[in-house]
């Protein structure tokens, strides 16, 4: 039975969740504005390159004159330059319209700016000056250079790949910290997204004079289960939803977007770090939710809760403002209170599990204080949704409830 | 039934018969709705338990329990189909089962065209018409109504007690607070009044009357009425008398002897107090010393 009516809640939460037509608005704008960032780019990145593919088309003619000396007269005039020594004169040239382009190299280009004069082309055409200017002086001096290798070299173009070992074996590097940082951003993510519906879930029964008849048909831990576990499932859904035209951008339009190609077969996944990350994001979880709902239930209206509520998020999101600290210091006392204190617990935690400097005792003892603290706050909850949710007009005592506890085992009423 | 350090409700106990109904009497503040709270689970009770068929009650135990509490509400922003089927749902029904009953009961109750609507649109009355559904829907073996006319007009009213009856016919045991006299002695077979958390009565309602000064002669006469065991004059004014009965000796036999004794008996007229006269008889004096 309780099993069954832990399937109706679940079906009855999730169902009038999703078929509400403001969830979808508010679920759907996030992707419609990625959807829309996204086309005005490809817009962008397709105009811009029709703009530098016309200016590459484009018979740009210029004069120049150089005190540098690194110009290579060669160079300068198969890209349609030609040499000068009277700028005043050019530039005239320019200012009548006879002449696209007059640049001035000064005697050291890496100190002094190159003069450009131009005839007007627009924001986006006026481009092409600069571009040209530079691209001569950098050609002209690979020109000097002689060997492309060296050119490119000089330019700074060179990759590195680094192997580290740890104990002999080979580290992992960054691509070790990423999956175990998944955690981080899903545990943000879910909290940020479902922390006012997880405050309201159990506040709607209260406003809605709901609780006596639920409460005389289903054990209010059931409630409560199936209102979480319902509440993960919406905010399941929601990411999809946020991640889907990610993903559609990444296979179809990569190209038109200019979005890198992921190699995710460099990613390590390190067994220790995924599980403690999934221990440390599931005990943050049920400790915050167990909260959240039990200042639903002693709360009158979702107002009154909103102010007690807004302490959680903070001391939920304080460890980002140390995350330099968490990743370089992560012995030092704030970072210590940080991983110790069980709200900003989780995301220190995982910060410091995804960077590799939670050893292992302090992991389980973490893991074993959110998880004991999740299930006193969860039964704490329950006791407070029991008697708090038909105080619908006033704030519960707190004394009160604890005051209520069965002194016998009494006879038959 | 603790609340802190005050009691609000002790040493109570009392049994309710399958198939009857049975009316839980109280001025506002005597504890009634705690008392149903605490036997529900709602409230943890410092002692006690509700037992149904000897069983302890819990709500997921599978009793066949409907109870409409006195805090009316559903969920506002569903449709009144789904609240209804979710609420078939979670008392053992099937969704497709839950569902065509609570078609054919807005149908009975004038509500079939709201079945789509959202309950926030419907009236408080029809509210409550809806809610009544939700409590009978799993055929309810026993019936717990928290002041179940509070609210109706007197149509929708005659409309609700006609479904209180019918369950009761079709077996359910009915257990009723209510304040309204003519449906307790219209429905009920038992009563219980409750005074500061204490039963102050506890019976069939002719044996409450008795209780409560039992049965009361009115007449006209001539004469002297004597002094007896049988009863009290509690009223004499000019050739008019009321005498309450303190024992249960039959009326005639009161006559007879009145008449012996040399009263001209000109009517002779025997009734019961009213609940309504027991109920203020019960409560005025403890309203009035409130009010002090």
């Amino acid at each position: 039975m309780a099993r069954h009516n832990l399937r109706t809640v679940i079906g009855f939460e999730v169902g009038r969740t999703l078929s509400k037509r403001r969830f979808w608005i508010t679920t759907l704008l996030v992707p419609i504005g990625i959807a829309i960032v996204m086309t005005l780019m490809i817009i962008g990145n397709t105009s811009a390159a029709s703009t530098a593919d016309a200016q590459a088309d484009a018979a740009m003619t210029f004069t120049y004159s150089d005190a540098s000396g690194y110009v290579d007269p060669a160079v300068a005039s198969k890209m349609g330059g030609t040499a000068v020594t009277d700028d005043a004169a050019a530039i005239a040239a320019v200012k009548a319209g006879t002449e696209d382009a007059h640049f001035v190299y000064p005697a050291d280009p890496s100190a002094d700016a190159v003069q450009v004069s131009g005839v007007d082309k627009g924001l986006f055409g006026n481009g092409a000056y600069d571009a040209v200017a530079t691209q001569l002086l950098v050609l002209s001096a690979q020109n000097e250079i002689g060997d492309p290798a060296l050119a490119e070299l000089a330019r700074g173009n060179v990759s590195v790949d680094a192997t580290t070992y740890a104990d002999g074996e080979k580290a992992a590097g960054f691509m070790g910290v990423i999956p175990p940082l998944i955690y981080v951003v899903v545990f943000f993510l879910v909290f940020t997204l479902l922390s006012n519906q997880m405050l309201t879930s159990t506040l709607e029964e209260k406003e809605n004079r709901v609780t006596e008849m639920i409460l005389t048909t289903l054990n209010p831990t059931t409630l409560i289960t199936g209102k979480i576990i319902s509440l993960f499932i919406v905010g399941f859904t929601q990411v999809l939803v946020f991640l889907a035209p990610v993903a559609i951008a990444y296979a179809f339009f990569r190209d038109s977007l200019n979005i890198p190609e992921l190699d995710f077969s460099a990613l390590t996944f390190d067994p220790v770090q995924m599980i403690v990350g999934a221990l440390l994001a599931i005990g943050g979880f049920a400790l915050f939710t167990g909260t959240l709902v039990a200042i639903g239930a002693i709360m009158p209206t979702a107002k009154d809760a909103g102010s007690l509520s807004a302490v959680l998020i903070i001391l939920l999101i304080m460890p980002l403002y140390a995350v330099s600290s968490i990743v370089s210091s992560p012995h030092s006392f704030v970072v210590q209170v940080f991983t110790y204190f069980p709200y900003s617990a989780p995301l220190t935690a995982m910060l410091r599990n995804a960077f590799g400097t939670l050893n292992g005792w302090e992991a389980a003892v973490i893991i074993i204080e959110l998880f004991l603290l999740a299930a006193l706050v969860l039964q704490l909850a329950v006791r407070l949704f029991r008697y708090g949710s038909i105080q619908y007009t006033s704030r519960v005592s707190l004394k009160t409830v604890f005051a209520r506890t069965r002194s016998d085992v009494a006879p038959t009423v | 039934m603790d609340f802190a350090s005050t009691t609000v409700i002790e040493d109570l106990s009392f049994d309710v018969r399958r198939g009857e109904t049975f009316g839980f009497l109280g001025s506002n503040g005597s504890g009634k709705t705690t008392t149903l709270r605490a036997l529900l689970g709602i409230y943890l009770p410092s002692a006690g338990v509700l037992h149904i068929d000897g069983r302890p009650f819990t709500p997921e135990a599978g009793s066949r329990l409907g109870y409409l509490p006195e805090e009316r509400g559903l969920y506002k922003k569903e449709s009144v189909i789904a609240v209804m089927a979710y609420f078939g749902a979670l008392k053992g029904l099937s969704k497709k089962t839950a569902t065509a009953w609570s078609m054919d009961y807005l149908e009975r109750v004038g509500l079939a065209d709201k079945a789509k609507t959202r309950v926030d649109k419907l009236s408080g009355g029809q509210q409550q018409k809806v809610q009544l559904g939700v409590t009978i829907m799993n055929d309810p073996e026993l019936l717990i109504l928290d002041e179940p006319t509070k609210g109706f007009d007197p149509v929708n009213r005659r409309l609700l007690m006609d479904i209180i009856e019918e369950q009761k016919r079709n077996g359910a045991t009915v257990l009723m607070v209510t304040h309204q006299m003519e449906e307790v002695e219209r429905l009920c077979d038992r009563v219980i009044l409750l005074k500061n958390g204490r039963a102050e009565a506890y019976g069939t309602i002719p044996e409450v009357q008795n209780q409560y000064g039992g049965t009361m002669i009115r007449m006209s006469y001539s004469g002297d009425i004597p002094a007896s065991a049988h009863y009290d004059i509690s009223t004499r004014d000019r050739n008019y008398a009321e005498l309450t009965l303190t024992d249960s000796t039959d009326e005639a036999l009161i006559l007879r002897d009145l008449v012996a004794a040399g009263v001209l008996v000109r009517s002779f007229a025997t009734s019961k107090l009213s609940l309504d006269e027991i109920f203020v008889s019960v409560y005025g004096e403890q309203n009035e010393m409130a009010a002090r």
